[in-house]
């Protein structure tokens, strides 16, 4: 067992390795773009190492470590490192795919200029993710949150000539600080309660009682709303398919995106029912919209985008429905299966050098390696028996239709779409691959690439986790999760019991799922169902008419007003002191000036008058110093 | 060595006016001396300075004034200065901005003596008013900056530079009026015990005063034992924030019950101040001088009316209304925080609608101070201790996005957003230090727009005096940020490289010298951002002393 302080270094070396290796290679430019890759690809084994070593040496103890950052009279806000199992856990996972992806992008970025740019980027984002994960306190964990999303926006942005590429990292950094406000005031609602936002004093201080406390939650909840891209935020994830296929298989499949479902693991205990209902609701919009939203794609990267705002929404009513280490048990599952699917899309890009479905077809002779990688990975995703992510899924499934028994009435309508969509990831898993690895090949008479297998970086990472999604890597037995080594760690405390009935029930969904998926025509005529589903519900056209341009038109309404109503004021202001001034100067020249002129004129002739008066008669003399003096006596008296 | 920093640049100014003309190269090397000169004292004083003591420190004062008004008492102007923990960030700040204003200067070709003479002068000023602790003193500064700043703007400014600098000069000096009301108020209504004690024979000379005697001398004041001619009246600040100093029954004591137009006399000081400083901060609906005076001033007078001159806004919110008037600050929080929010929302709505570069950055500037006056009326630590943060924050920030603004300006002579798209790849330097003054300036974590703008937020959401759904709604200001500052990066500088205006070859990347200003106040933001202690120590013990005043009975 180390001492505190031996872990606390090694954990500042975890985090600041990635932070540093990404600053330098950002700064050191073009010339090490050689082995630029390599480097951090080593640097990230290390990492890996070093966080294993530190759950053999901590065990399943949760550990608090904390180091003030500042203080100010009535606060202090301390970098807190929280290492529990769960911690662990995604230590572990961010790591793994990291280096997966960073070796996989040594071949695929091969042709780039700028891979130290990328690999920079790609560390930078690790580090951030890392904060996340070991944030013992939600303000470290908000600040790295928002580095993530920043790390985000420069990877989706990578190829920043593609205009495409510029508005979807735009958008994917607005999309989520939008959310990101909801969670500052939810962090603020948890000061102004308990005082703390420490994840180890909060159990004791803050009171989950209440419509503030359902408040609380559900603002904190905005953050994963935002990250996980769950609706109404979902539209940026899809458009975020525009940066690097690795760059969307680590953060928009495997990591960043599931930190919502992190962050509602670790604030699980504050949550309210009310807010758990509303949070489930949500999960439950989400896994729908975007599973259907997935079936009529063309794009073979949007389906598996789509594919994982529908998985983490099912991972949000795991949430919502207290299955909460069900949840995280198909994060986990769901992070090595999504992954390998999006690699194994991107060597088919590599090979074919498209991303339209329709133009590919027949691959798994020409990519045999890539489609069997694949075809384990889907396997996975779609719920088959034997494979990683039956096992979680179903657990989620148990929990919700133990929960929907509690709740009674209406609430079966979660657990049960909750099959259907799994019946519709069948559906478009089973579309894909007929599209991609069956059938001719579609590619157009133009282009006459000789489609062929990537190499074994590419194909590599891919084969790894694909061996990682066969069921027997999580439990002994393939068919029930219950004995899995995951929730030995984690011990299950969903609501329900494992049912034979609901394996059945989802296993046949399934099975008509892929059936129907496989007969789905490669061509499909537009129709409403269709366009729906390829416009993912019309959200971005329904918020850019009712959010985005009236937002604008406000912006430049408000600039009108600044123009020509303030401004105006002023100026008149200023115009009426000059005519003011203008007017008191034609006063003081006709009146005041006049005044004077009129005096002196009335002097001039009253002057005229008393000469008249001293004609030199002295009886006239007389006479008015009489009446003068009479004048005065009548005054006096 | 508090007035050193005053007397440096006024010297330096004054050799820049006595050169001869053709010496006129040298003027900006002399510049820059002085300007490095001025950040090295900087940077003495902030070794000087005691981070655990709340008061003033490294006074120095020296009488300037004195007359005796028979009945009406003796007046008393000192020259006065002292920091404390509340300033000295500001006067670092101010030290940094216009060092890197100086160099910035350089591309500055004609009238070059009028002009170091003149930026000289408006660093003397500028630094005096954050050094002065004698009201007088302090309005003199604050009065004679306008000389400098209407010059610079006014003579080389841009097309309408002369409508942009009348514009500044009147609506800072309408604002100035209502201050120096006030300050002859509070003038006639405070006594400097000290000095009336030297005057009524209870000691002879300065040193000897203690606490005690003060307090004695305030007890006779509050029985009317002294009489009014041998009162000394006076400007000085540590007197007037003291209540025990105001003359009973007088225009502006605490204890008084004076009505002028149905408000409590204090309560109308206290808006007359507000008004006079919002106007410099500047507060929505007294903000249209600075897009225009923005979009006017050349490059370095922008940097520094936007680093340093908005700045003595708040300063002055903070010294003298907030300072002097606790009374009025806590009757109109909600007013002042209302108003502050309305900043914050109003100045994103008008940045997102710019087609200037400048401009934008105006409005953003207009935004973020807005921040500085929620955190301020919010009176808990973390929003006035933010609120500084947020000050220093800005000022380096913003420093950097104008001088951005110029570095495109100086190429093509043309800021309009539109015509231009994809910069990054003819400049890929600019745009990493744009992306990065943008990325601070929307409040990214890790670098100090961040924790201005979460202290102030906190502060606010904290108060008693201010309900929660303002801060909710000063948070739509974070969103518009982003919203603007990313819209705007990604209209210039994405996409394929295109421009209306450029001529082949204008379109280079940073040059030494504007890397050598660049790279600096990145690393600065940098520093701030993770190292938030550095600037909280200093102001920690000030802001807790003084926010008891307004610990709720």
């Amino acid at each position: 067992m180390l001492d505190e302080n031996t872990v606390r270094n090694l954990l500042w070396l975890l985090l600041l390795l990635p932070f540093l290796s990404g600053s330098i290679s950002l700064l050191a430019g073009r010339r090490i773009n050689g082995w630029v890759g390599s480097v951090a690809a080593l640097l990230t084994l290390a990492g890996l190492g070093l966080s294993v070593f530190v759950a053999l040496q901590t065990g399943t103890d949760v550990l608090t470590l904390q180091t003030n950052w500042l203080v100010i009279p009535s606060r202090s806000v301390a970098i807190t490192f929280r290492i529990d199992a769960l911690t662990l856990l995604m230590l572990t996972v961010v790591h793994f795919i990291a280096l997966l992806v960073q070796v996989y992008s040594i071949s695929y970025l091969h042709d780039e200029r700028a891979r130290y740019r990328y690999f920079g980027f790609l560390s930078l984002f690790i580090g951030s993710m890392l904060g996340i994960v070991l944030a013992g306190n939600l303000i470290v964990l908000y600040a790295f949150w928002e580095l993530v999303g920043l790390c985000s926006y420069l990877l989706i942005g990578f190829w920043f000539r593609k205009p495409a590429a510029a508005r979807a990292a735009k958008k994917a950094f607005i999309m989520n600080r939008i959310g990101d406000a909801g969670f500052l005031l939810g962090i603020f609602l948890l000061l102004f309660q308990s005082g703390t936002t420490e994840l180890a004093e909060l159990p004791d201080l803050f009171v989950s009682d209440g419509r503030l406390a359902t408040l609380t939650g559900l603002c904190l909840f905005c953050g994963c709303i935002g990250k996980s891209a769950q609706f109404p935020l979902t539209t940026w994830l899809p458009d975020a398919m525009e940066g690097p296929t690795p760059v969307s298989a680590l953060i928009h499949a495997a990591t960043m995106v599931a930190a919502g479902i992190f962050l509602l693991a670790r604030i699980h205990f504050l949550l309210t029912p009310d807010a758990l209902l509303l949070i489930t609701g949500i999960g439950t919009i989400t896994m729908l919209m975007a599973a259907y939203s997935a079936l009529y794609q063309t794009d073979i990267k949007k389906v598996l985008a789509y594919s994982t705002v529908s998985q983490l929404g099912l991972m949000v009513v795991g949430m919502g429905t207290g299955t909460v280490n069900g949840a995280l048990f198909h994060l986990t599952t769901h992070a090595f299966f999504k992954a390998g699917l999006f690699l194994a899309a991107g060597s088919v890009i590599h090979g074919v050098h498209t991303q339209d479905m329709r133009q590919m077809g027949g691959l798994r002779k020409a990519m045999p390696i890539t489609f069997i990688g694949w075809a384990v990975c889907a396997a996975a995703l779609a719920g088959i028996p034997l494979f990683s992510g039956f096992l979680s899924k179903e657990t989620i499934l148990t929990g919700a239709f133990g929960w929907a028994g509690q709740q009674g009435g209406l609430a079966y309508l979660v657990p049960v779409l909750a099959v259907l969509s799994s019946g519709l990831t069948a559906c478009y898993m089973a579309r894909q691959g007929r599209l991609v690895f069956f059938g001719t090949n579609r590619a157009p008479e133009t282009s006459a690439v000789s489609v062929h297998e990537s190499g074994p970086l590419l194909t590599g990472p891919v084969v790894m986790l694909a061996v990682l999604s066969i069921g027997f890597v999580f439990a002994g037995n393939p068919f029930s999760a219950e004995h899995s080594w995951f929730f030995r760690l984690f011990p299950a405390v969903g609501a329900g019991d494992e049912h034979l009935w609901i394996a059945v029930l989802s296993v046949s969904v399934v099975a008509v799922g892929l059936w129907l998926g496989w007969r789905m025509p490669v061509l499909t005529e537009s129709t409403t169902m269709s366009r729906l589903s390829e416009h993912n519900w019309y959200l971005d056209g329904i918020y850019n008419r009712l959010i985005v341009r009236p937002f604008l038109r406000l912006a430049y309404l408000s600039y009108g007003f600044d123009h020509s109503v303030i401004d105006r004021l002023v100026d008149l202001v200023a115009i009426g002191n000059v005519v003011l001034a203008h007017m008191i100067s034609w006063i003081d020249r006709t009146l005041v000036d006049g005044l004077v002129n009129g005096a002196s004129w009335l002097a001039h002739r009253l002057g005229n008058l008393t000469r008249s008066v001293q004609n030199g008669r002295v009886q006239s003399y007389i006479a008015s110093a009489v009446v003068g003096l009479l004048l005065i006596l009548w005054f006096l008296i | 060595m508090l007035s050193s920093l005053i007397f440096i640049p006024l010297l330096g100014s004054l050799l820049v006016i006595l050169l001869p003309d053709s010496l006129k190269n040298s003027y900006k090397w002399i510049t820059l001396a002085v300007c490095s000169l001025e950040l090295l004292v900087c940077g003495a004083i902030y070794v000087a300075f005691d981070p655990t003591q709340a008061d003033y420190q490294l006074l120095e004062r020296a009488d300037w004034i004195s007359l005796t008004l028979g009945s009406l008492g003796v007046v008393s102007i000192d020259y006065l200065v002292g920091i404390d923990g509340i300033s000295l960030p500001l006067v670092l700040l101010t030290g940094v901005v216009m060092l890197v204003g100086a160099i910035s200067s350089w591309t500055i070709d004609k009238r070059l003596k009028a002009y170091y003479a003149l930026y000289l002068l408006l660093t003397a000023t500028i630094i005096g008013c954050f050094i002065a602790l004698d009201f007088f003193l302090f309005f003199l500064f604050f009065e004679f900056m306008l000389l400098p700043m209407y010059f610079l703007i006014g003579l080389w400014g841009g097309p309408r530079r002369e409508y942009a600098s009348i514009k500044f000069f009147l609506y800072t000096l309408a604002g100035s009026v209502l201050i120096l009301l006030v300050m002859i108020s509070l003038y006639i209504s405070v006594m400097d015990p000290v000095e009336t004690a030297m005057n009524i024979g209870l000691i002879s000379d300065r040193s000897e005063a203690t606490d005690d005697l003060i307090r004695q001398v305030q007890f006779l004041l509050a029985d009317f034992k002294i009489q009014p001619q041998q009162l000394v009246h006076t400007f000085d600040l540590r007197y007037m924030s003291h209540g025990g100093n105001y003359l009973p029954n007088s225009f502006l004591s605490p204890t008084g019950e004076i009505v002028v137009l149905g408000i409590p006399s204090r309560m109308l000081a206290f808006l007359c101040v507000f008004l006079g400083f919002a106007v410099k901060l500047p507060v929505v609906p007294f903000h249209t001088w600075l897009p225009d005076a923005h979009v006017e001033a050349p490059t370095p007078v922008s940097v520094v009316l936007a680093g340093v001159l908005l700045k003595i806004g708040g300063y002055g919110f903070l010294r003298i209304g907030w300072g002097l008037f606790p009374d009025g600050a806590a009757e109109y929080a909600l007013l002042l925080a209302g108003l502050g929010v309305i900043s914050i929302v109003y100045g994103g709505f008008n940045a997102l609608a710019q087609s200037d570069l400048k401009k934008m950055i105006a409005y953003s500037s207009v935004s973020h101070m807005g921040f500085v006056l929620l955190g301020i009326a919010s009176l808990t630590a973390e929003g006035i201790n933010g609120a500084v943060y947020q000050m220093a924050s800005h000022g380096v920030l913003s420093a950097m996005l104008f001088l951005l603004t110029g570095v495109i300006y100086d190429r093509t002579h043309d800021r309009r957003i539109d015509n231009y798209r994809g910069l990054a790849s003819a400049m890929p330097g600019y745009t990493a230090l744009t992306a990065i003054a943008f990325f601070a300036s929307l409040g990214l974590p890790g670098f100090s727009g961040f924790i201005g703008e979460l202290f102030t937020l906190m502060g606010s959401f904290q108060s008693l005096w201010l309900p929660g759904w303002m801060t909710a709604i000063a948070t739509l200001g974070i969103i518009l940020a982003a919203a603007y500052f990313l819209w705007t990066l990604q209209r210039m500088f994405f996409g394929p490289l295109w421009s209306r205006t450029e001529t082949a070859g204008q379109l280079t990347d940073l040059d030494a010298r504007e890397r050598l200003m660049l790279i600096p106040l990145a690393a600065l933001a940098l520093l701030l951002g993770l190292f938030p202690n550095v600037l909280f120590n200093l102001t920690n013990s000030t802001v807790a002393q003084w926010i008891q005043r307004f610990s709720v009975e």
